[in-house]
C-alpha cells in the first residue's frame, strides 16, 4: 500500500510557495513571515503554526469585507508546511515580482503578509452579482496564490480597440490597471425567466490582462462552509 | 589532357602540373538541395588544430592568403585558389568538403566534380554522382596533403552527420571533453597568437565560444558546434584576449543553451560575483564567457537557489519586510506575473474553433461568419463586437423544457469577434462533422454551428428520467460542442453495446438505438430513486461508435 502511496509524498521544499498536484498549495512557513489565507482553506499542515482568524489588520484593511461570519481572511504565522486546498478548484502559484493584481475575492487562496493589499467593491456590478463582488487588490514583491474552477486562461487586453467583456462568475483576476465597467449586452428578451446575473459582464479596457476560469460557479465554498 | 580519376586514386601534384598556383574547382548540384563547400587545413595529426584554416563562405581566406575562396565561377558551385607553397609549415593537409545545407542527403545529387586548374588548363578531375553516396550529408571530395611532396587524393568519403561530423572527426580526438566543440580545444596556446595578428580580414574569431560575429553571415555557422546564440555585434579587438582565454569550454551542444551575454561581456575575466544566492528576480549579472558553472542561473534553477544561508544574499536587493531563511527560490517558469500565467495564455489560431485548454473553447465569429448557437450562460468571456440574440430551441425544445422541467435555452453569437464558451469546467470536445450527422444528449450539447440542421429526438422508455431521454441530432458541415464531464470513452458499436441512459453522451447517427429493458442495474445508491434505470443498446454497422462520460446525471 505504500508503495502505490508514496508518490503523492510532498517533494522537497525548494519555494515558499508550490503547488502539490493541480489543486492543493504547500507553503513554506517560518517565524516572522507571515501569511494571510482564506478562512477555512487549511487541509493539513507540519510543524507549529499559529492560526488567527480575526486579525487586526484584515479588521482595519478590510473592514467591508468582513460579515457577520468573521472576516474571510485568517493570519497564519509559525515554522512549518502549510497544505492548503479549495475544493478542488485549480491553484495558480504567482510569484509577483513588483507587479500588482486584482483577484476575486472568492478566488483568493493565500498570499504573503507583508504584500501591500486592499479590499474593495467592484462599482456598479456588486449588486447583479450573486453575492456581491470584492476584489482583493494585492501589490509588491512576493507570493500570491490563486484558485480557479478549471484551467484558466489569461487574456491580453490590450488587443484591438474592443473591450473585453468577462462574465463576472467567471472572472478570477485582472491588472488594477485596466478600466472596469459593467455592461448588459442581452437583449430584454432573453432575460425573461432568468434571475441569474448572466446578463451583466464586466468590460475591461487598457493594456493589462484578464485571468478567466472555465466554469461559472462562483460560489464561495469556502464561507458556505462557515 | 586531364586526367581522370576514380575514388582513391592518388598523384603527386608535380606530377600533374609543375605550377604551385592552383585552382580547385567543386561542381555539385542536386533537386532542392544546397551545399556548403569547405577547405580544411589540418595539421600532422589531421586535426584542425587552427581554425583559421578552415576556409568557408564566413572565412574566406586563410591569415596568409594561401587558401582563398573565390565562389562561383566557370561552371564550379565553388572555387578555391590555393597557393601551395605558401601554406605554412603545420599544415599537412587541406581537405576539400561539401555539406548538405538543410534536409536531404549524397544520394540525391547529380554528377558532380573536383578538378585541378592550373595555368588555365585543367588537369586533374574526380567525378562523382549520387550513386556512390547513400544517406550521407557530408563528404570529402578529396585531399591536397604532405608527404614529401604535396599530393592530390580522390576521396569520395561520405559522413551521414554532416558538417558537425566532419567537424568532430577533424578534432574529435581532442575534444572528448567537448564533443561538439573541437575549435576551442584545439586553439593551443603556441599556435594562436593575440587577435590583432589574427585579423587582416575581418576574420570570425573561431575559439570564441560564442557564435562567429561574421559581418556578412548568410547563415551564423551553426555548424560549428557553437551554441547557436544570436551573433552579439562584433567585439572589439581590444577586448579579444589571446588564446589561453579562448579555449574556453562550450555548453554541450544540444544541453541548454547559456543565455546569450551582452557583447562587452570579456572574456575570461573571473566572475566577480558568486553565481548562486541569486535573489528572485534579480537579473542574473552577464555571466562571462568560458566560466559557466553546470547548473547556472539561466537554466533551470532546481533546489539550491531557494536555500542559501541569509548571510550569503547581498544586502540591499531584498524587499523590505521580506525574512530570510525560509526558500525563496523562483517558480521554474522564473519570478513575476508574467511568467506565472504564461502557461494560461491564450492560444490564437486562424481557426474558427479554438480549444483553449480542455475546459475552454473559443469560436472566432470573424471566420466563417455565421453564427453560433450556444447554450444560454455558457459564455465566459467575449472580445470584439458580439450580440447575443435569444433563440428558443423550438416547439420540440419546448416539449424537452415542459418534459424534463429544464428548457433547453439556446443563444445566438452573431458579429464580430471572439467568445469564450465554458461550462462548469466540463471538458470540451469539438466535433467536425462533414456532411454526417452525430446525436448527442441533449444536455451535454454546449454550441453548434448555426449552418448546422439539428432537431430534437426523443427516446422513450419507462423507466428513463422524466420519462423520454432527448437527442438533439447534427446533420451537414460544421462543428459541434460537446461537454462531458470527465474524461470520455468512445466505444465501437459491436451486436452487445450498451450504455447507461445518463451516461451516454453521443453516438454516431446511424446507429440505432433500443431500449434495452431486459438488463437492469439496481440502483441502491441513490435514495428514493426507483431502483431501476433503463440501458440503451445501440446496433449499427462497423464504423459507428457511441460516447459514454463517467458520470451519470
Amino acid at each position: 500500500m505504500n508503495q502505490q502511496l508514496a508518490g503523492y509524498a510532498p517533494t522537497p521544499v525548494t519555494a515558499r510557495m508550490e503547488n502539490h498536484g493541480r489543486t492543493m498549495l504547500k507553503v513554506a512557513m517560518a517565524t516572522g513571515q507571515d501569511l494571510y489565507a482564506r478562512t477555512g482553506s487549511m487541509v493539513a499542515y507540519e510543524g507549529f503554526i499559529q492560526y488567527e482568524p480575526n486579525p487586526p489588520a484584515v479588521r482595519q484593511i478590510a473592514s467591508q469585507w468582513i460579515t457577520g461570519e468573521g472576516a474571510p481572511i485568517m493570519k497564519c504565522s509559525g515554522d512549518g508546511l502549510l497544505y492548503l486546498a479549495d475544493y478542488g478548484a485549480d491553484v495558480i502559484v504567482i510569484n509577483l515580482n513588483n507587479d500588482s493584481l486584482s483577484v476575486n475575492g472568492t478566488n483568493v487562496l493565500a498570499f504573503d503578509g507583508h504584500l501591500t493589499w486592499g479590499v474593495e467593491r467592484v462599482k456598479g456590478l456588486a449588486k447583479f452579482a450573486g453575492q456581491g463582488l470584492w476584489n482583493v487588490c494585492i501589490s509588491g514583491t512576493g507570493w500570491v496564490a490563486i484558485t480557479s474552477r478549471g484551467t484558466p486562461i489569461v487574456v491580453d487586453c490590450g488587443r484591438g480597440e474592443d473591450e473585453t467583456y468577462v462574465d463576472p462568475d467567471a472572472l478570477v483576476a485582472w491588472s488594477p490597471n485596466l478600466k472596469v465597467k459593467g455592461k448588459r449586452s442581452f437583449k430584454a428578451s432573453s432575460l425573461i425567466g432568468r434571475g441569474s446575473g448572466e446578463a451583466y459582464q464586466m468590460a475591461f479596457s487598457g493594456q493589462g490582462i484578464v485571468v478567466v476560469q472555465p466554469s461559472e460557479d462562483s460560489t464561495d465554498r469556502l464561507r458556505v462552509r462557515n | 589532357m586531364a586526367r581522370e580519376f576514380q575514388r582513391g586514386h592518388k598523384a603527386k601534384i608535380s606530377d600533374l602540373t609543375p605550377g604551385t598556383d592552383l585552382y580547385v574547382g567543386v561542381q555539385i548540384a542536386g533537386q532542392g538541395l544546397t551545399f556548403d563547400i569547405s577547405c580544411f587545413g589540418l595539421d600532422a595529426n589531421e586535426q584542425l588544430s587552427d581554425d583559421r584554416y578552415f576556409i568557408f563562405f564566413n572565412q574566406p581566406k586563410s591569415p596568409e592568403e594561401s587558401i582563398q575562396l573565390l565562389g562561383a565561377q566557370a561552371g564550379d558551385t565553388e572555387s578555391f585558389r590555393v597557393t601551395l607553397d605558401r601554406i605554412p609549415a603545420n599544415i599537412h593537409k587541406l581537405s576539400f568538403t561539401a555539406t548538405v545545407d538543410g534536409a536531404g542527403q549524397m544520394s540525391q545529387v547529380g554528377p558532380g566534380y573536383i578538378r585541378i586548374v592550373a595555368g588555365g588548363e585543367e588537369v586533374v578531375r574526380y567525378a562523382f554522382n549520387g550513386s556512390e553516396f547513400t544517406t550521407e550529408r557530408a563528404v570529402m571530395l578529396g585531399d591536397f596533403y604532405l608527404k614529401d611532396v604535396w599530393r592530390f587524393a580522390a576521396v569520395g568519403q561520405g559522413f551521414d552527420g554532416g558538417l558537425d561530423a566532419l567537424l568532430k572527426n577533424f578534432g574529435g580526438e581532442v575534444a572528448e571533453e567537448e564533443p561538439a566543440a573541437p575549435q576551442p580545444q584545439a586553439a593551443a596556446p603556441s599556435f594562436a597568437p593575440p587577435a590583432q595578428a589574427a585579423a587582416p580580414a575581418p576574420a570570425p574569431s573561431f575559439g570564441a565560444p560564442p557564435a562567429p560575429q561574421a559581418p556578412q553571415p548568410p547563415q551564423p555557422a551553426p555548424s560549428f558546434g557553437a551554441p547557436p546564440a544570436p551573433a552579439p555585434p562584433p567585439t572589439p579587438q581590444q577586448q579579444m584576449h589571446a588564446a589561453p582565454t579562448m579555449a574556453a569550454p562550450l555548453a554541450p551542444q544540444g544541453g541548454t543553451v547559456p543565455p546569450p551575454a551582452p557583447a562587452p561581456a570579456p572574456y575570461g575575466q573571473p566572475p566577480q560575483q558568486p553565481q548562486f544566492g541569486q535573489i528572485p528576480g534579480q537579473v542574473p549579472p552577464a555571466a562571462p564567457y568560458g566560466q559557466q558553472p553546470p547548473g547556472q542561473y539561466g537554466q533551470q534553477a532546481p533546489a539550491p537557489y531557494g536555500q542559501q544561508p541569509p548571510g550569503m544574499q547581498p544586502p540591499g536587493m531584498q524587499p523590505p519586510g521580506m525574512p530570510q531563511g525560509v526558500p525563496q527560490g523562483v517558480p521554474q517558469a522564473g519570478a513575476g506575473l508574467q511568467a506565472a500565467l504564461q502557461p494560461y495564455k491564450e492560444t490564437p489560431t486562424g481557426q474558427r474553433w479554438t480549444p483553449q485548454n480542455q475546459q475552454l473553447m473559443r469560436v472566432d465569429l470573424t471566420m466563417g461568419g455565421t453564427p453560433v448557437l450556444a447554450r444560454q450562460g455558457s459564455m465566459v468571456m467575449y472580445q470584439g463586437k458580439v450580440d447575443f440574440g435569444y433563440k428558443g430551441a423550438g416547439f420540440a425544445g419546448r416539449i424537452v423544457g415542459n418534459a424534463t422541467g429544464q428548457e433547453m435555452q439556446l443563444m445566438r453569437c452573431s458579429g464580430r469577434g471572439q467568445v469564450f464558451l465554458a461550462e462548469d469546467g466540463s471538458h470540451l470536445h469539438a466535433i467536425e462533422l462533414q456532411g454526417d450527422g452525430i446525436c448527442v444528449s441533449a444536455e451535454n450539447v454546449l454550441a453548434f454551428d448555426e449552418s448546422l440542421q439539428h432537431e430534437v429526438r426523443r427516446i422513450e422508455g419507462h423507466g428513463i428520467p422524466g420519462g423520454a431521454l432527448f437527442t438533439m441530432q447534427f446533420q451537414g458541415t460544421g462543428t459541434v460542442i460537446v461537454k462531458t464531464h470527465g474524461v470520455p470513452v468512445v466505444l465501437p458499436v459491436t451486436p452487445t453495446t450498451f450504455a447507461d441512459c445518463n451516461a451516454v453522451v453521443a453516438w454516431s447517427a446511424a446507429s440505432q438505438v433500443i431500449i434495452s429493458s431486459q438488463v437492469r442495474l439496481r440502483r441502491n445508491a441513490y435514495p428514493g430513486h426507483s431502483g431501476e434505470t433503463v440501458n440503451l443498446q445501440f446496433r449499427g454497422a462497423p464504423g459507428n461508435f457511441i460516447v459514454v462520460q463517467p458520470y451519470e446525471v
